[in-house]
């Protein structure tokens, strides 16, 4: 009786990876890291004690640039000639199956070093038979199956084509708690800063607008933001969701790097990439999957002194990340 | 109607089979078995689960309640209307018929019943037998949602099953009526850790598992699950340009 109990104590698996360097250090690997984590639909940032957004970060936040939604697009047209040619072999080109579940049916992933990527369920892996290996998270049933091919696509104005901007949310958040951190300490001092992992469950209470003080009728959480921490008057948390390029969340981030090039009162800005829950891969191309929840995402912490910290996260059916 | 509002509430908490069950109990009156209904005939069209294109599957299934050996007759019969229906499962009262339905019957679920303390303990070589011939075991909890009695029968009825199977060959279904009765497809696989089975085996109860048992059903209608058989439909016969048989070509040698 007691091992049901003992499993309904422990949390599902997850992984998070945190890491720290400086911005401007020439082994720095933020732009690799950003770059290697190809599909993205959410991106925010957080600024404390910041009420109004400065220039050029809002030129940046506003030119995320457009993406495309075709649909019926039979995957065959994505292994024609003229695509390669026209659009994988000039440039980068991303592409993910809209509207699939990764646990359920088959999804494809167009990666920018040209490789695409299925994720087949094992009907549609015998009928065509494609060559490819058991997915590492079907349990000792295999399920799933991942094979390679190489790319081909052609224009797609005789399908259905839309265009579409990301949405981008602003919000200005009074009276917040913010942890204490010190760029130094990635594990915290006991009172002196706060862990990594407890930003990273704080940014979450934020993100998700839970009240951090634990009130006695609050029946939704009972978390409260860790100790130590200071009490700020307002912070500005920016949303972005859209099919975002890596290449734009580079610019963004050196942009919040440039914030701190005039004195300003915040000790630190976050940024936070989260990758889409049925993407067939999270970074390069590691295997992603969804368990009971298809998290992969990632999280800058830039401080003052251009430090950063980086944590990564990842949920049950995952490679671990870089 | 009701029954349609189920379908459209199973499409949106995103299942995407579901199975009509319909229940013969022999211990009332002799009943007769009636001709599955055809999922057309129920719907005119079926719902759409939101976030895919595809409707959502209707497979048919029919559940007996067994109490005495001789109810196991009617699934050796080869006229009768069983063939047609896409799942058989059933539901044994004693722990003679557990023996045999694990071991001798060819049926694809057993049922196990969670509103009653267990009339039988599970041993393990019926339960091993089943597992190798592809049956898999049920579990409902629609009726731990209606009442709490029954909720501490599921559990522990449960908890015994998934001790002697160790996890493997189970599934967890709704036998709901309402749509207020059903709950999401997560939801459920977390409900499966209360029943001690592990977080892949909880996914595998709603997905995997279900999947198999379908296939388990469509090879009793083929030979041995490898050649299938359908009835061509005859073409008319054309009253002129019919070749005559003796111009039909000669055949390499």
């Amino acid at each position: 009786m007691s091992a049901p109990l003992r499993r309904l104590r422990e949390t599902p698996r997850h992984l998070l990876v945190c890491e720290r360097s400086h911005v401007r250090h020439e082994r720095s690997r933020h732009a690799a890291r950003v770059r290697g984590h190809a599909y993205n639909c959410r991106v925010s940032f957080l600024i404390p004690e910041c009420g109004v957004l400065p220039e050029p970060l809002k030129s940046v936040t506003t030119d995320m640039g457009e993406y495309y939604l075709v649909k019926n697009l039979p995957l065959h047209e994505l292994v024609a000639q003229e695509f390669i040619s026209a659009f994988v072999k000039t440039g980068s080109c991303y592409a993910l199956t809209y509207n699939t579940r990764i646990d359920q049916d088959n999804t494809a992933a167009l990666l920018p070093t040209g490789k695409l990527i299925l994720s087949v369920d094992k009907d549609t892996y015998e009928e065509l038979g494609l060559q490819g290996r058991p997915s590492r998270y079907s349990g000792k049933k295999v399920m799933r199956y991942s094979a390679d091919g190489s790319t081909l696509m052609s224009y797609f104005s005789k399908h259905q084509i839309q265009a579409h901007q990301p949405k981008i949310t602003f919000s200005t958040l009074r009276n917040l708690q913010c942890p204490v951190l010190c760029s130094n300490e990635l594990q915290g001092k006991p009172e002196e800063s706060c862990s990594a992992q407890e930003l990273f469950e704080w940014l979450g209470a934020v993100f998700s607008n839970v009240e951090l003080d634990n009130k006695s009728f609050s029946f939704v959480s009972t978390y409260c933001c860790p100790e130590p921490s200071t009490m700020m008057d307002q912070a500005y948390l920016c949303t972005i969701t859209g099919f975002i390029l890596p290449e734009k969340i580079i610019q963004l981030l050196d942009q919040l790097c440039a914030y701190f090039d005039e004195p300003k009162l915040a000790q630190w800005v976050t940024l936070t990439v989260h990758g889409f829950a049925d993407s067939p891969v999270s970074w390069r191309e590691n295997e992603h999957g969804f368990q009971k929840g298809g998290e992969n995402l990632y999280n800058f912490v830039v401080f003052r002194s251009l430090d950063y910290w980086l944590q990564m996260a990842v949920g049950a059916n995952d490679d671990c990340p870089p | 109607m009701s029954q349609s509002s189920l379908y459209n509430q199973n499409a949106k908490l995103g299942y995407s089979t579901v199975a009509i069950n319909h229940v013969i109990d022999f211990k009332e009156k002799k009943q007769e078995i009636p001709k599955p209904i055809s999922p057309s005939e129920l719907l005119p069209s079926l719902p759409i689960i939101p976030g895919k294109l595809k409707p959502i599957k209707i497979v048919t299934r029919l559940t007996l309640v067994v109490s005495d050996p001789s109810h196991c007759n009617v699934l050796r019969a080869t006229s009768s209307n069983i063939r047609l229906y896409d799942i058989i499962a059933v539901f044994p009262k004693t722990e003679k018929l557990f023996h045999v339905a694990c071991t001798n019957l060819d049926v694809d679920l057993i049922c196990i019943s969670v509103t009653e303390k267990l009339p039988f303990y599970f041993r393990r070589p019926p339960v091993n037998m089943a597992i190798d011939r592809g049956i898999y075991f049920e579990v409902l909890y629609t009726p731990a949602i209606k009442d709490s009695t029954m909720r501490r029968y599921t559990i522990s009825n449960a908890l015994s099953l998934v001790q002697i199977c160790k996890g493997k060959n189970v599934i967890i279904s709704s036998a709901a009526e309402r749509p207020l009765e059903l709950r999401g497809p997560y939801d459920v696989a977390n409900l499966g850790l209360l029943f001690g089975l592990s977080e892949s085996d909880a996914k595998a109860a709603v997905s995997t598992n279900c999947r198999a048992i379908l296939l388990h059903g469509e090879t009793r209608k083929t030979a041995c699950g490898v050649v299938y058989t359908m009835k061509k439909p005859q073409p008319v016969e054309e009253e002129e340009e019919t070749l005559p048989a003796c111009k039909r070509a000669k055949t390499q040698v």
